[in-house]
């Protein structure tokens, strides 16, 4: 019996200790605690009513949300949110949207999949509730080109929260010892790059976020932008991928790979940090929203040494290898509950409180809250928000990026040749387009 | 003067109220997932719309997918040296912890940890052994030793060696958990007669204990095999290149074309789903076969 009890102890505490170990990384990366208390001001519905809320969890956008959760939590209504990743959020924003009925009443959108939704009829037009609502909630000062990047068809989708662009981070201490500026174009960036790995300290000084499942089309998208390319030529709907520029951003994307660890391809963002926090790269263009994790002590012992610069241009020009991405919530067509009592939760989330207290995490889409002074990297996103592409107004942008992943991937890795790769681009994409003609 | 039939229809009553929650438990989450399954992999289908009948359009779109081969052959092909591995090295470790005494169920316990964490949070910290970025102690010694840089990560066979670690790391403790509690019903006269007939120590376990164990032997393989063709979890963190280098699982074929790569291809999905529910039972039928023999022998 003592045997058979001892043996019951230590399986108890190994799988309590590990329970507790993997419990560890669940939840929230910013304590709900901490969120900004607002008014939300709506009228109690006579029943008791339950808002779920879909949002991935990510210290950029968790302000936002952890918001709503504790400001609009009152009287007979309940705000629910759980934790889930953005992965996660991806399917079942997929799922939730499909049917006639859905299990979330807000959810959480950004400007990539917004035009695809809002063609499908899946989200509901805020137009009306917008202009009801703008003077109680200041959503005037919300900026307009953010407004844009969420509307579809004229019609807005999605109410912006906040906005993110890519930044381009470097180790001021290599760079000034190496007597170097941040680089403008990929010309420079190999130039740069090259300098950094002759002087020996740093192998592979560059890190970009090219994960073969689902960064390197953001990546090569942005290339292919910044070469003044769409995906698509609105206008006669065909796919670009046999223009010249298409394979100019194939070929000046794999010139970036002497200069990055051999093993890019399964780098995302998380991993790109990574580098950048344990030395073993010396620049890297990521998202704005993981430029604060860069400046955190805590993480990192290069912390002080972080310099931000927008990112450069492939080859010239005005529009940089970069992307505008834009998250704000969106009410699901199919939601059961009053979409005024639910505009009027996203309303208080996205306000001027709301978006201060979501500062240095975030780049908050109203005017005037994100300022040189807000950060260290905030002189860097303004300047970078600037030299980004317009936001892609078209439902089949989405569809082309994730069912042409495999084929970016394949040619970046070089186990498909340019011509080949575009050539099943073009077929992808014209068979996406053939709905839309 | 009582009643026959009453105590039969109480019988039945009882057995009815016992055995109802069990059926309807399997009907709900086996029989109608099955049927629906099978109907999906007949049909185009996208979330909130009624399929389209396809016929076996799915099934001749999946097996004329060269992917869905080197998925196959990677899936059987890890099965087989793991699910080796696990009775191998699961009958050692189980004979070696039979032996201890006091300190038998704290290092039980303890060989249990990676049983019990989640298979996603074990398969991430293995996977930090060998990146670099985190450090990597395992690729650091192999790279010190080898005085090469091994791309754990985007090298076909580096990446698959990692993985079958990884999962048999993971699926050990169950092994040698099931083969100890069959150690422990082997008769010791018939280990002390091997003894006295002149069988030295790997003559008594080649000839004596593993045949005395063979069933539960059978059902550690008949376990890990199902668990091994289902591999999914780990792969997302050890094999972020699955799909370009050819270690991409059966599972996880079957959820980026369902899921990722087209959008939404439910159908075909449930058609891949029906062809591997079809390999496993192939690939378990001589272990039930064994089983099933042994059993009907008792």
């Amino acid at each position: 019996m003592g045997k058979i009890r001892r043996t019951a102890l230590a399986i108890a505490v190994a799988v309590s200790v590990a329970t507790a170990l993997a419990g560890c990384g669940a939840g929230s990366r910013t304590a709900s605690s901490a969120a900004a208390q607002v008014t939300c001001d709506f009228t109690a519905p006579a029943q008791a009513t339950t808002v779920n809320v879909l949002a991935y969890n990510s210290s950029a956008i968790d302000p936002f949300t952890n918001t709503m959760v504790k400001s609009c939590s009152r009287d007979q209504v309940t705000v629910k949110h759980e934790p889930i990743d953005f992965g996660g959020q991806v399917q079942k924003t997929t799922a939730t949207l499909a049917g006639p009925t859905g299990t979330y009443d807000i959810v959480e959108t950004y400007s990539f999949v917004v035009p695809q939704y809002a063609s499908q009829q899946k989200l509901m037009p805020l137009d009306d509730l917008y202009n009801e609502f703008k003077d109680r909630y200041a959503l005037g000062e919300i900026n307009q080109s953010m407004r844009d990047a969420m509307s579809y068809d004229g019609k807005l989708y999605g109410l912006p929260m906040q906005a993110q662009t890519y930044v381009l981070a470097y180790r001021k201490d290599v760079f000034d010892q190496l007597k170097l500026t941040p680089p403008t174009t990929f010309a420079e960036l190999r130039d740069v790059a090259a300098k950094i790995q002759a002087a020996g300290q740093i192998k592979y000084p560059l890190a970009l976020p090219l994960l073969a499942s689902a960064d390197v089309a953001t990546g090569y998208r942005a290339a292919l932008n910044s070469l003044g390319l769409d995906y698509v030529d609105a206008k006669t709907t065909t796919p670009n991928f046999d223009k010249p520029a298409a394979a100019t951003a194939f070929q000046e994307l794999q010139s970036l790979r002497p200069f990055m660890d051999p093993q890019v391809t399964t780098f995302d963002q998380p991993r790109v940090q990574q580098q950048m926090y344990n030395g073993s790269a010396a620049m890297a263009i990521m998202f704005s929203g993981r430029m604060n994790d860069l400046t955190q002590p805590a993480n990192s012992r290069f912390a002080p040494q972080f310099g931000f610069a927008p990112p450069p241009t492939v080859q010239g020009g005005t529009v940089a290898y970069n992307v505008l991405s834009v998250d704000g919530w969106s009410l699901p067509t199919n939601t059961k509950v009053d979409p005024k009592l639910l505009f009027q939760m996203i309303g208080a989330a996205v306000g001027p409180d709301a978006s201060k207290a979501a500062i240095p995490a975030a780049f908050p889409a109203r005017d005037g809250i994100m300022t040189p002074q807000s950060s260290p990297y905030a002189t860097a996103a303004l300047q970078s928000i600037t030299t980004a592409p317009p936001a892609d107004p078209h439902p089949w942008t989405s569809q082309i990026s994730t069912q042409t992943t495999d084929v970016v991937a394949s040619v970046i890795l070089g186990n498909t040749s340019v011509p080949d790769g575009l050539a099943q681009m073009q077929q992808i994409s014209n068979k996406i387009l053939a709905d839309y003609r | 003067m009582s009643n026959p039939g009453a105590g039969g229809a109480m019988r039945l009553r009882e057995f009815t109220s016992f055995v109802a929650p069990s059926v309807l438990v399997m009907v709900g989450l086996l029989v109608f997932p099955l049927y629906r399954t099978l109907e999906w992999s007949l049909e185009r289908v996208n979330y909130g719309s009624p399929g389209e009948f396809v016929g076996l359009a799915n099934y001749g779109q999946a097996l004329t997918d060269p992917r869905l081969g080197r998925a196959v052959l990677f899936t059987v092909g890890i099965t087989v040296v793991v699910v080796a591995a696990l009775l191998v090295c699961g009958y050692v470790l189980a004979v070696l912890v039979d032996r201890l005494q006091r300190a038998k169920p704290w290092v039980l316990g303890i060989l249990l940890i990676s049983y019990v964490v989640p298979q996603l949070v074990g398969a991430t910290m293995f996977s930090w052994l060998f990146d670099a970025n985190f450090g990597g102690v395992v690729n650091y010694l192999v790279s010190q030793l080898s005085g090469q840089e091994v791309q754990w990560f985007t090298q076909p066979w580096p990446n698959r060696m990692v993985i079958a670690l990884s999962t048999v790391w993971f699926l050990l403790p169950f092994a040698m958990l099931v083969i100890i509690a069959g150690l422990q019903g082997v008769p010791t006269e018939i280990i002390e007669a091997a003894k006295i007939d002149g069988a030295g120590p790997l003559r008594t376990h080649l000839s004596v204990i593993v045949p005395s164990i063979r069933g539960v032997l059978g059902f550690v393989a008949i376990v890990s095999i199902m668990d091994v063709l289902r591999i999914y979890d780990p792969l997302i963190p050890l094999a972020p290149q699955a799909t370009q280098i050819g270690n991409e699982s059966i599972m996880l074929y079957i959820f980026n074309v369902a899921f990722r790569d087209g959008g939404q291809q439910l159908g075909l999905g449930s058609a891949i789903n029906v062809l591997l529910i079809v390999l496993i039972g192939l690939m378990l039928f001589p272990f039930i076969r064994d089983v099933a023999r042994e059993a009907s022998q008792r």
